[in-house]
């Protein structure tokens, strides 16, 4: 049993270094591909702590993305620097989480999903019209790092690698712990949780703020990495959406659900919008449709079936 | 001496679901150690009473005092960390947990004041995993085994999380007469090496008489008799009510 934990380690490890030289053998185009990749299975791993294991789906965590893109671009603009201003995007994006939170997380199913879509709506709303402090619906600018593009490219790919390592590691850590167990346990039965001793209320807040103060930070890297940002194109929707496809396909309620569908969703994307240039996005629905029909686990899920059925075979021959 | 003996004291207590009095002005106490069997037709108000003395509703009226608190303005949650807790009619598993992940939530969770980290927890999930005789389903999924199974693992459950009171809302329903047997024997087992008080709610009636102390009797959400076993058997009320002349008879002509 340890050995086997040992060999995963392992694995863990040599795929995080393949990562970091990876830049020096592909293209700079494949560079800022993988970088998305990155940063999209953070957001995604934020949606599987709210969604895959605790049985909220945030449709609006699109949000904390905005919150932390735009608290970077106007706390840099007042010239701070990016390491300073970041624990500041973080710690607004956790304040606007347990705000919401408190009296939002009352709500379950699909009632959650759709107030936390208007809250989004709302904070955008705030964004695009307070333009004197966010430059309103035309966006804004951040400040440019004074090297050459590769440099800056390569240093946003290792900075997003950085966050889906420590991201993934946390969510394991506190999936592993007590407060993992009370945010399962939500999941599969609210009411017998509560009944249990599990403080429901407390769980799932921390569990949203926990998903806030990621996705946050995503979003303060890409501000810097884009260094131009607009309200519609952080605080779009279509962030969540994409992160919960992700998510569903690479498998709901596992650690590496998130990266595997982030992983395959992306390169899908990129074949099928090379190949079918007017029709990619339906190609694209399509082929989605086709994964979660046969494999409505997820990736992550179907590997473990598949392995669960084979040891059963395994051991009846065995017994015969 | 007298007053130490009691742990649990309801008073007064009324649950309206708009013009229906589900429990209306209900007293009884629950004395430390004790099997308290609370009997009733259906709709007698057993189940609303455990939902609002664990919590699960709010109360129209009255109070309910645990160890010297008044616990009837808590939520489920501060309750149960109180030590006082309660199984399901329909049983709640955790879905998607196996047997030992389900007790381990109790374990972790459950009565304040204990040793919860995450090592100590496992070992006492595994006892009383041991205790209830599940050790050879500890692995499975829940979704994978049998209802008397999951009543075993639901009790696990909550034993896990160390409760002085324990409400047991039907346990037996659904298990064939030999599952009762065994059910009721592992109940008072447990009783006497957990120190347990806990308060019976039954519809099998062989069930309640054989393993109760004291039985308190609802009709139509108001308690209509308290007393022994046999008392409560031969009181006409409760005959009328509920059992029945030709039980009563048997009753009497056994004793």
């Amino acid at each position: 049993m340890l050995n086997h934990k040992k060999v995963n380690i392992f694995l863990l490890i040599i795929g995080i270094i393949i990562f970091i030289f990876l830049p020096h053998f592909v293209s700079g185009y494949w560079v800022r591909v993988i970088t998305t990749i990155f940063m999209y299975a953070v957001i995604s791993q934020g949606i599987n702590l709210m969604s895959g294991y605790m049985g909220y789906l945030p449709f609006g965590n699109a949000m904390f993305f905005g919150v932390g893109a735009y608290i970077t671009a106007i706390g840099m603009s007042k010239g701070l620097s990016f390491l300073a201003v970041l624990p500041l995007a973080a710690l607004t994006a956790i304040l606007v989480s347990i705000l919401f939170g408190l009296p939002v997380l009352r709500l379950r199913g699909h009632y959650f999903a759709i107030a936390t879509i208007g809250m989004s709506g709302a904070l955008l709303s705030v964004v695009q019209n307070a333009t004197e402090i966010t430059g309103g619906a035309m966006g804004t600018t951040l400040p440019i790092i004074d090297k050459s593009p590769e440099v800056t490219y390569n240093y946003f790919y290792l900075a997003m690698l950085a966050l889906m390592v420590i991201t993934t590691l946390t969510i394991y850590l506190i999936i592993k712990s007590k407060f993992g167990f009370g945010i399962r346990s939500i999941k599969a039965n609210e009411e017998a949780a509560n009944s249990m001793g599990i403080n429901t209320t407390y769980h799932k807040v921390i569990a949203w703020a926990i998903s806030a103060l990621f996705t946050s930070i995503a979003g303060a890297l890409y501000a810097y990495w884009m260094s131009f940002i607009g309200p519609d194109e952080v605080f779009d929707i279509m962030i969540a959406v994409n992160t919960i496809v992700i998510m569903l396909i690479g498998g709901a309620g596992s650690i590496l659900g998130p990266i595997i569908g982030a992983f395959v969703i992306s390169l899908l994307s990129e074949v099928v919008w090379s190949t079918f240039l007017e029709y990619h996005l339906a190609v694209l629905g399509i082929t989605i449709i086709i994964i979660v029909f046969f494999v409505p686990k997820g990736i992550t899920g179907a590997i473990a079936d598949f392995v669960k059925k084979r040891e059963l075979r395994l051991r009846k021959k065995v017994s015969v | 001496m007298e007053e130490n003996n009691i742990i649990l004291t309801i008073k007064s207590l009324s649950k309206y679901f708009g013009a229906l009095k589900a429990v209306d002005e209900v007293s009884f106490e629950v004395k430390r150690g004790e099997i308290l069997g609370l009997i009733g037709p259906n709709g007698a108000g057993k189940t609303t009473i455990t939902n609002v003395v664990t919590g699960t509703y709010p109360k129209t009226s009255g109070s309910i005092i645990f160890e010297d608190t008044d616990i009837s303005n808590l939520k489920p949650y501060q309750i149960a960390r109180k030590g006082l807790t309660r199984t399901f009619q329909v049983v709640k598993p955790l879905i998607g947990m196996t047997v030992e992940e389900n007790v381990l939530v109790g374990s972790l969770y459950g009565r304040d004041k204990r040793n919860t980290d995450m090592k100590n927890a496992s070992k006492r999930a595994r006892e009383i995993i041991k205790l209830v005789g599940l050790e050879s389903k500890k692995d499975s999924l829940v979704s994978d085994i049998t209802l008397p199974d999951l009543k075993k693992m639901e009790f696990a459950r909550v034993l896990a999380m160390e409760p002085e009171v324990l409400f047991l809302d039907e346990v037996m329903a659904g298990l064939n007469p030999a599952e009762v047997e065994e059910a009721s024997i592992l109940v008072k087992r447990v009783r006497r090496e957990k120190e347990l008080t806990i308060v019976y709610i039954e519809h099998i009636m062989k069930a309640v008489m054989g393993i109760s102390d004291r039985i308190v009797v609802l009709h139509h959400g108001r308690k209509i008799v308290e007393g022994t076993p046999q008392e409560v058997v031969n009181n006409s009320a409760v005959i009328e009510a509920y059992l029945g002349k030709r039980y009563a008879r048997e009753v009497n002509n056994e004793g």
